[in-house]
């Protein structure tokens, strides 16, 4: 993809994204996770807590339960193991301890990616191939997705790149199962207490899922994006409304925050 | 009562030097490896497994592990990798050498996600078989993995995923300081050390500084593991950060990255061989590592 296709005016996609991100959370929700890989994430994360969420708590890695500052930005810190984002802690946990608290995740929005996605909101992280001891392409692995996804109030799919390779008709393997095979009781017949996927954004849309089948749906595009440019570049039979609108670009303020208080380094501005 | 005696009395000191205590690593064994990400893995004795070629670990990452067991499987100790997740986050959002390995069916990945990887140490540690764990019904793992089964429950008829104890021979951590007794204290929160360390027949701590038990007396709430080997190892998780201590040093693992690509992905044996024998074989003990890498180097890694 052209770097500069991607520049849609005085913004990018990548801030555009941030930006999305940050208007799904709830003032009083509790957000967390994202390294480098998910700087976006992390981004709309932050953006939302100096925007409008000023009872948003961040549940780090690191373990800390954290109601983050305005001087937390983007490239801080860089690992997620840096002990040093604690100067803002206000509790403090290990590990294995977030994992005893699950009911916590009832508050918890989670944004989670993937290298295969299917139309049903099933993410696979562990790789693609048939032989999983012999994959043609080993994934980063589980990470905390699964029991993340299983409980979490609601969570949304993250998709850097929008190609035929990650939206899939079928993940080879399923390591977060959204609506499984479909239909909107498919997660009470599972057992699984969390909510689900609600939404998935990637560089070229917004697409949310059916009521009843729970099938993805576009819902919007990116300023600049063509609605069949969506459709050659996804793997699977993509629902499509009547009406599809334009993913709505950021405001003044947003952007100013996000310039100047999450990123102002500009990794959102350079090229993906 | 004679001095000999009172010689017996005396409590026993458990500092090891650093080539005595990696004989307690022999092939085939259950290790674990604390730290997480780029912080606090215990590179001093890794070092030293490589030295002697033990093989055929299963080795029990951090719950994110790093580019620490990525060297170990470059070096070919390791037949089986418990974690879920190996990379080094923005620098490496895979282990080079882990990817190529695991594609080729050189080892063995036993998948868990964070919560089952708790779940298992948490079995050990209670000398459980299994503990129930609901992340993962669903999904593909009882799959990818078959040591993960699906059962019903007895009380409530639900389905549940069986995880099973997460077996360690030892466990090797990285902290900030112990007394000569191994009552070892960490800065932050030791990210899943403890847990690691409760399901382990024996602990190794590697730490930063070995200070007097009075030290240990003045905050007996820091402690956070009770070693049964300590040594002492100051920027012993380099080129890991050690909290309160230094950062990492991106330079190094940057260089690191170099060769473990060249290799993985270009099939060019010689930059990892070169960065083996550089940081690995050649220098004998931690002592020679640090003066390979530079006072310089490593009095700039600095917290603030």
């Amino acid at each position: 993809m052209n770097i500069n296709s991607l520049q849609r005016g005085s913004y990018t996609i990548r801030e555009l994204m941030a930006v999305w991100i940050s208007r799904q959370i709830r003032d009083g929700e509790v957000v967390g996770g994202g390294g480098g890989t998910l700087a976006i994430a992390r981004a709309g994360q932050l953006l939302a807590h100096l925007h409008h969420g000023p009872n948003m708590r961040f549940l780090s890695l690191v373990s800390m339960n954290l109601h983050c500052c305005p001087s937390l930005s983007l490239s801080l810190f860089e690992s997620v193991a840096d002990w040093r984002v604690s100067r803002w802690a206000e509790a403090y946990w290990i590990p294995s301890e977030i994992y005893d608290q699950l009911r916590l995740f009832r508050k918890r929005v989670l944004f989670i990616s993937g290298i295969q996605i299917d139309k049903y909101g099933n993410v696979n992280l562990f790789g693609m191939g048939n032989d999983f001891r012999n994959l043609d392409f080993r994934g980063p692995g589980g990470l905390g997705a699964a029991t993340g996804t299983t409980y979490a109030g609601r969570y949304y799919i993250f998709a850097a790149s929008h190609t035929p390779r990650v939206f899939v008709e079928r993940c080879d393997y399923v390591t977060c199962v959204g609506w499984g095979e479909g239909g909107k009781e498919a997660r009470r017949k599972l057992g699984l207490p969390g909510g689900g996927p609600v939404a998935c954004i990637t560089s070229l849309c917004i697409m949310d899922f059916d009521e009843e089948t729970k099938r993805m749906r576009l819902k919007s595009v990116h300023p600049g994006v063509s609605i069949s440019e969506v459709i050659e570049n996804t793997g699977f039979r993509l629902m499509i409304p009547p009406n599809v609108e334009e993913t709505e670009p950021p405001t003044i303020e947003e952007l100013e925050i996000l310039r100047t208080k999450v990123d102002p380094e500009g990794l959102l501005r350079g090229s993906d | 009562m004679g001095w000999k005696e009172a010689e017996l009395m005396r409590r026993r000191n458990v500092i090891f030097g650093e080539e005595e205590v990696s004989c307690w690593i022999e092939d085939g064994m259950s290790v674990g490896i604390g730290g997480m990400l780029l912080s606090s893995h215990p590179m001093v004795i890794l070092r030293q497994i490589i030295r002697r070629k033990v093989k055929k670990l299963r080795v029990v990452g951090s719950i994110l592990s790093s580019l620490d067991i990525d060297l170990l499987i470059g070096a070919g100790c390791v037949s089986q990798v418990v974690a879920p997740y190996v990379g080094a986050e923005s620098l490496a959002p895979i282990g080079p050498l882990f990817r190529k390995a695991a594609e080729n069916g050189e080892i063995e990945v036993w998948e868990c996600d964070e919560g089952m990887y708790f779940a298992g140490l948490r079995a050990a540690a209670q000398m459980l078989p299994f503990m129930p764990w609901r992340g993962g019904v669903g999904t593909s793992y009882p799959e990818v993995n078959p040591d993960l089964k699906l059962f019903q429950d007895p009380i409530r008829g639900e389905t549940l995923l069986a995880v099973p104890a997460i077996h360690l021979d030892v466990v090797l951590v990285h902290a900030a300081i112990s007394d000569p007794y191994g009552n070892v204290q960490h800065v932050g929160t030791g990210f899943g050390d403890r847990a690691l360390c409760r399901a382990a027949e024996k602990v190794i701590a590697q730490v930063e500084k070995i200070v007097p038990n009075e030290e240990i007396k003045k905050y007996p709430q820091n402690t956070s593991i009770i070693a049964d080997a300590v040594i002492r190892s100051p920027f012993g998780a380099h080129p890991f950060a050690s909290p309160g201590f230094y950062v990492e040093d991106r330079i190094h693992l940057n260089e690191y990255l170099f060769a473990a690509n060249a290799l993985a992905k270009e099939g060019d044996e010689r930059p990892f061989a070169d960065y083996l024998k550089k940081y690995v074989t050649e220098p004998e003990t931690h002592f020679d590592y640090l003066e390979r890498i530079g006072v310089r180097r490593l009095f700039s890694l600095n917290e603030f």
